[in-house]
Parts: structure tokens; sequence; C-alpha cells
């Protein structure tokens, strides 16, 4: 009996690992097609976001900011922002748009918000590297320090990102008022995502409240992977763990609920 | 075999609730062509998405111990912004199939020829009746669900349909939603007529269609 359901959960895995894939080729044709670039644009927006940013900050802030060069910390800020505010538009009404996809029994709705999803962290991904070698060839971004700090801090954060939009994607579908609160929400939260500052920076206070945002506590990784021991990082890797699992919680629960009641035309 | 047990299904929209259906009771067994006749809004669709579990009841239990095709109609099924093609590699992909195989019946059962590289959004209900049904052919479920579509297609499909489903397939169970009681005492062997949100299921297709005549 054992043995039976293990394998049964093993062949539902292999089934919706099959069609995570599926939807993502489908995804990657539609929305970049296969002309010139094709999906290497998806690196182009966070790319040029932290480009134009870092670069304004470069002639407003100068060249360097408490020691370290602005044009890369605005870099490592931006391109795991966009991850977030991309995500969130993403899950925004995602099944009523893929609703004809739902005559296949095989596939769930949570497929089409991690499909999505994995495609933006790999965009991020993607952008972050490309930006990073190339930033290292002027010498404006240092080798990393800790790689392996940078990469934990990045799926933390990508962790906690998801774990959002499983919650927005059921709430946009329940409710349409929710769909117009979201941009201001992710316009607010961008003073709590870590993005201008680095926690040594600030007060004692402040620093203490903002570490309860599970977004600084992966920020400051991955700084603190790409500067070593020219910055001092604050972080608890618990905080964006036990806050994006119990999201996710909330969030398939919530998408459980929404597929009882969802009506496909 | 597919049991349909106390199934309960309810729409609301600003606190206003229709019933479509109330605590219907069904087995279809396999080989079974059933016909599925009711007045427009009485729950045709409703049912058969819930069957192919496009939707799923409020209350109630849908077994199925047979593979059942996806509900081919009019809607669904489809991304309309790919071509032909891309939806055909889509499922090619999670049903798990060969696509040369299945682009290749594709090509032969739907004669779209280029049309299979326009994107599907410009097809007509004829095309896309014969995209969808050339798929699920291809795919080969043990069950198949119909909703109207199988009569908007010509001539030539219908007579492909009658070859490659009614008799290439008769092992097959057939589950299709028609208004027309011809093409039901033609092709079933059982029917259900669905009116006041209750579906009673017939042995003969004629009782049936001789209550759906009365509705």
């Amino acid at each position: 009996m054992e043995q039976g359901s293990f394998h049964r959960l093993r062949k539902s895995w292999a089934i919706q690992a099959r069609v995570i894939h599926a939807l993502m080729i489908r995804e990657l044709i539609t929305r970049f097609g296969r002309e010139n670039i094709g999906f290497l644009w998806i690196m182009a927006e966070p790319l040029l976001f932290a480009g134009l940013v870092g670069l304004l900050w470069h002639f407003t802030h100068g060249a360097t900011e408490h020691g370290i060069g602005v044009i890369a910390f605005v870099a490592t800020g931006y391109i795991p922002i966009t991850l977030f505010r991309h995500g969130v538009a993403r899950s925004v009404a995602v099944f009523t748009a893929n609703q004809s996809l739902l005559y296949h029994r095989q596939i769930k709705i949570v497929d089409f918000i991690l499909s999505r999803f994995i495609i933006e962290v790999l965009g991020g991904m993607m952008a972050y590297i490309f930006m990073a070698v190339v930033l290292i060839g002027f010498g404006e971004f240092p080798v990393p320090a800790d790689i392996g700090l940078v990469i934990a801090g990045w799926l933390l954060y990508a962790y906690f990102c998801l774990s959002v939009c499983l919650i927005i994607a059921p709430l946009s579908e329940m409710s349409e008022a929710m769909e117009k609160f979201i941009p201001v929400t992710t316009y607010i939260m961008i003073p709590f995502s870590g993005l201008f500052y680095m926690l040594s920076w600030l007060t004692p206070q402040a620093r203490e409240f903002l570490l309860f945002s599970p977004f600084v506590n992966g920020m400051e990784m991955m700084r603190k992977g790409v500067w070593g021991n020219d910055v001092t990082a604050y972080y608890n890797i618990w905080n964006p763990i036990i806050c994006s699992t119990i999201a996710t919680m909330i969030g398939l629960i919530l998408c459980r609920r929404v597929r009882r009641k969802l009506t496909v035309e | 075999m597919i049991i349909c047990s106390d199934i309960k299904k309810s729409y609301s929209h600003g606190g206003r609730v229709k019933h479509v259906l109330q605590d219907v009771n069904l087995v279809i067994e396999r080989g079974d062509r059933v016909g599925l006749l009711g007045r427009n809004g009485a729950g045709k669709s409703t049912l058969i998405k819930l069957i192919g579990g496009v939707e799923l009841p409020n209350s109630g239990k849908i077994t199925r111990n047979m593979s059942v095709s996806w509900p081919l109609g009019f809607a669904g099924g489809f991304q309309g912004s790919l071509t032909g093609l891309d939806n055909a590699r889509f499922i090619a992909r999670i049903y798990q199939r060969e696509y040369a195989d299945i682009r290749r019946f594709v090509e032969e059962f739907t004669e779209l020829g280029k049309q299979l590289r326009m994107p599907v959004k410009t097809y007509s209900s004829g095309m896309r009746a014969r995209l969808a049904f050339a798929l699920s052919l291809a795919i080969e479920f043990d069950c198949y669900l119909i909703d109207e579509i199988i009569l908007v297609g010509d001539q030539n499909f219908q007579r492909k349909c009658q070859t490659e489903m009614f008799e290439r397939r008769q092992d097959r169970s057939i589950i299709l939603a028609s208004h027309s009681p011809e093409f039901i005492r033609n092709f079933c062997n059982k029917a259900i007529v669905i009116d006041q949100s209750q579906a009673t299921m017939y042995d003969d297709v004629n009782d049936a269609v001789d209550r759906y005549d009365r509705l």
C-alpha cells in the first residue's frame, strides 16, 4: 500500500513536471515569439531598468556610496525587485487568462503560476549574471566574494515572491477590487524591499523593524555574497523561509478554494 | 466506467444562485454511446464539463475508471494565439505522445494544410472541430466527450468522424450533447434527458427523444 501511494506520487510529479515544461514553452512562444532574439528578451527589461537607474544614480549620487560602487549597488537591488513586480503582475487573473487550458485535466491551476514564475526567475538570474559579467569587465562590479550566499539569497527572495504570487493569483479571481490594489501595494513595498540601502547604514530601530521583511533578509544575503568583507550585512535566513512557507500554505488553500468555484467558458 | 454520484452544481453571481444540476446520479459503462438531450441552458454543457473535470461540482463525486477526453466543443482546449501545430505540440507534450505521430494524423484528418500554421483564433468553428477531433482521436481516449460541435462539420468531416469514431472505435464510450434527436437516434444506444436540474438516463433512446419532444 505504502509503495503504491509512493509510486502514484512519483507519477503525479512526473506529470506535473511535464505540464509545467509544456506551459513554459507555450508561454515563451506567446510572449516572445520566434523572431530575433526570442526569449532572450526576458532579460531585457530587468537589465534596462537596472542599467538606466544605475546610471542615473551614478550621476546624482556619485560613483560610490558608503564605499561601494553605485551602479553595482543599484543593479543588485533592481533585478530582484523586478522579479517581484513581474511575478505579481503575471499572477493577476492568471487563471482566467489560461482557462481554455483547464480543459486538460492534468493541468492544475498552480501550474500556471509556477510556469510563469519559473520563467521570471530564470530571466532574472540570466539578467543578474549577464549584468555582473559586463560590469566586472568594466571594473564596476566586484567578483562575488561568496557565490553560494548570493544564490541562497536569490532563492530565498524568489521563494518569498512565489509565495506572494500564490496568494495574489487566487485573490485576484475572487474580487476585482483586489486587482486595483495590487499596483499600489507593489509600489509601497519598494521601501521594504531593501532596494536602496543596506541595513548597516540605518539606525538600529529601523534595522530591527526592516528585518521583519523577508525581502530585506534575502537582499542583504545577496549583497553580502557580492561584496563580502566590504559590507556589514544583517540577516536571518529563517525569516524568509518561515514567512514564505506560511504564505505558500495560505496560497495553496486559496487556490484550491478558487478552483472549486472557477467557471470555465 | 464513469460514475457520477450525488452531483450538485450551481452558479452564483451577484447574490443570485442558479441551481443547474441537483442530485445527479449516473453510470456510464465502457462502450456506451450516450446522447445528452435538453433545452438551451438545461445543463448539458455543464454536465459534460463536470465529467471532463473542467469544472468541479459543489458536492458529489465523479469517479473515472477510464481515460476521458477533454470536452470537444466550441470553446476551450486550445490556445487561440498559437498555431494549430503549436497547439498539437503542446497537447502531445502534456499527454506524453510522440509529436511526429500526432502531427501526421492531424494533417491527414483535418486536411487543413497550410492553415495549421495559422493561429487557432482565426479558425472557423468547423476547422476547430476538425482539429479537436483529430487531436483527441490521435491520443486515443476510452471515452469521448462531445459538446454539440460534431454537427458544425461539413459532409466530408462528418463522414470521417463516422468512420474514425463510430466504426473503428466501437469499443469506446461517447457522451454527446446535441439538439438533433435524429443524430442521437442514429448513433447512440442510451440517452440522458436533463430537465429542471435533474438528469434521467434512458436505456431506450426513443423514450428519451419522446420525453425531449414534450419539453
